[in-house]
């Protein structure tokens, strides 16, 4: 039994190796010299290693920027992070807590919407946007994120799971529906919460779709558009810039992967599947 | 609202007398106390919900409506009065052959896609379940493409595929196959986009149902043994069917999500070689946003597409439904 478990192991490590081989290849790529890049035999350690291709992207790529996409990248993300967070969780308590004529409509509404494909809504969300003037600008990507039902499914499964009977107390205490929800509810829900904040980001930030229709200016594209143009500014030998620009892109949530696992995997499943 | 009750705020409030002790005051019971604020108890609840329903509304409900409308009219880019024109962009979507083909080549995506998108994940999960060391760990690995925007996961399989100095092919000819060019051939560019697709989401799946593999009660499997059941008996009564739920979800999302593929494409193809990778929401940002600008046109399309993701929803729901209690 512990030898087959011990095959297995290995199996799964080679196999798993194997998975982040292509994730391998592009930061390679993206080390090499120019003139390595298109080596046969593949060469999988850079050698001389260089950085020019991050320079390149970063302060003077020939369609846009991976810096700025960056910034633009990371201020569209934060703020849709705090405001689906906020207005999610504002949406959940009550679903959760109180008896009021309309939930079920409207949680039913909040659900049913999640069947709803995002690309209904790009045509009349563009000419909206274009009607106001708001194309190319931040809140054109940051407000329709928000309007997402998601974050108050999953608040309203967690809210429903914690006992009632800290909130119950500090009614009698005499707080009002604010100050429970504020001072107790959230603080007891930071798992949640930080799996939420998670995901928005993870979605905000990998976005494609709207942020190519709605964003026509280069100075306001997002990560995934730049780099998707990227790819049409450089011939097929020259493939060092557009992985450098691929390795940039990736990081942030590298980085809040390898610091958050557990809370992504719970986050998962925490997902519509629980309850 | 309803736990107001015991608020002071000048209002007078009637105690419930009944109740054993104020803690235990639940939810449901104190609404009936709460008559004199019944005002309150509704208005509270939709203060909260305010600026979801103001955002929804604006951002949901009115984009849901309009575009339908939109696609009854003949709207473009710039045209300021459109014009009601009936059921004219849905017959002409009839004679539209590159939408046809492109909504064909959906199809295809989503066949090919369904078993490896379903069955890899599954069958590592059941693998995995199996007592593997370093389980934490090795389903890290699996889950970190899922963090990858698609453009990115795109752009690495476009490189990696690359016929001549890519290393994929690089290394098949080394085991003595002669390798396709891929994206470049038109028999195997789907394949490759599928293989794309794959790479990407398998962790996320894979996530979900090891999560669901831990929910079943291990004193089924107990119970089995004392019956003397294999453990391939065991995997077909138990476990597959209290699986069912979870496989259904899984079906339904992905078939959701394939019948919206357009990253991959975008980046990888372009819809290319000739229209074989050519899908309905490619067709859809070119007849909306590129070529065209025909809103009324896009739109109807995009409403097409709904229809028929609406339909393959209800058809697995009622396919796949099953009772799973334990």
């Amino acid at each position: 039994m512990a030898v087959r478990r011990s095959a297995l192991t290995g199996f799964f490590l080679v196999l798993a190796v194997l998975w982040l081989t292509p994730a391998v290849w592009v930061l390679v790529t993206s080390l090499k010299q120019t003139k390595d890049i298109v080596r046969v035999p593949p060469e999988w350690i850079p050698n001389p290693a260089t950085l020019v291709h991050y320079s390149e992207v970063f302060v003077s790529a020939r369609t846009a920027s991976v810096g700025r996409a960056f910034l633009n990248s990371t201020v569209v993300a934060v703020a849709t992070v705090i405001g689906v967070i906020l207005i999610s969780a504002l949406a959940a308590y009550p679903l959760a807590r109180m008896q009021f004529p309309g939930r079920n409509a409207v949680f039913a509404m909040l659900v049913g919407s999640l069947m709803v494909p995002n690309i209904i809504g790009l045509i009349p969300l563009y000419i909206l946007f274009q009607g106001i003037g708001w194309l190319s600008t931040y809140q054109a990507l940051i407000l329709p994120e928000l309007a997402t039902a998601f974050g108050v499914f999953l608040l309203r499964q967690f809210f429903l799971s914690l006992p009632s009977e800290l909130e119950d107390a500090a009614r009698i205490d005499g707080a009002n529906s604010f100050q429970v929800f504020w001072r107790i509810l959230m603080p007891l829900s930071q798992p949640a919460l930080a799996a939420l904040a998670i995901f928005s980001f993870r979605f905000s930030w990998n976005d494609f779709t709207w942020p190519l229709i709605a964003m026509n200016k280069q100075e306001m594209f997002t990560l995934p558009v730049a780099l998707s143009l990227l790819r049409g500014a450089y011939t097929s030998e020259s493939y060092g810039p557009i992985m450098a620009g691929a390795v940039v892109s990736a990081l942030p949530l590298l980085i809040v992967f390898l610091i958050a696992n557990r809370h992504i995997v719970e986050g998962v499943q925490l997902s519509g599947l629980k309850g | 609202m309803e736990q107001e009750a015991g608020r002071v705020n000048g209002s007078v409030v009637p105690e419930p007398s009944p109740m054993p002790s104020p803690v235990a005051r639940g939810g449901a019971a104190a609404v009936t106390t709460a008559r004199p604020l019944k005002w309150r108890a509704v208005v509270v609840p939709y203060l909260f919900l305010a600026p979801m329903l103001a955002l929804f509304l604006v951002f949901r409900i009115y984009p849901l409506l309009y575009g339908l409308y939109i696609s009854f009219t003949n709207a473009r880019l710039g045209r300021s009065d459109y014009v009601f024109n009936g059921l004219n962009n849905y017959t002409r979507l009839l004679d539209d052959t590159r939408f046809q083909v492109s909504m064909l080549n959906t199809g295809v995506y989503t066949v090919e896609s369904t078993l490896p998108i379903l069955g890899l994940p599954l069958l590592l999960a059941l693998l995995l379940n199996r007592g593997v060391a370093l389980r934490a760990l090795l389903r890290g690995a699996f889950f970190f493409p899922f963090t990858l925007s698609v453009v990115t996961v795109g752009l690495t399989w476009l490189w990696l595929l690359d016929p001549l100095v890519g290393p994929f092919n690089y290394y098949l000819k080394q085991l003595g196959a002669t390798p396709p060019a891929w994206l470049g051939d038109p028999s195997t560019a789907m394949i490759a986009i599928v293989i794309t697709s794959t790479w990407w989401v398998t962790g996320y799946y894979l996530v979900i149902y090891l999560a669901a593999l831990q929910d079943i009660p291990q004193h089924l499997y107990e119970a089995a043994a004392i019956d003397g059941a294999t453990s391939w008996r065991a995997f077909w009564s138990i476990t597959l069917p209290l699986l069912r739920p979870i496989i259904l979800f899984v079906v339904v999302i992905h078939i959701i999500g394939s019948f919206q593929i357009f990253g991959q494409v975008f980046v990888m193809t372009n819809g290319g070689p000739g229209d074989v990778t050519r899908t309905v929401i490619q067709h859809l940002y070119e007849t909306g946003f590129k070529d065209l600008f025909s809103f009324g046109a896009a739109s109807a399309m995009s409403w097409v597409l709904f229809l028929v993701i609406l339909l393959f929803s209800a058809i697995q729901f009622r396919l796949l439904r099953g009772r799973a209690e334990y």
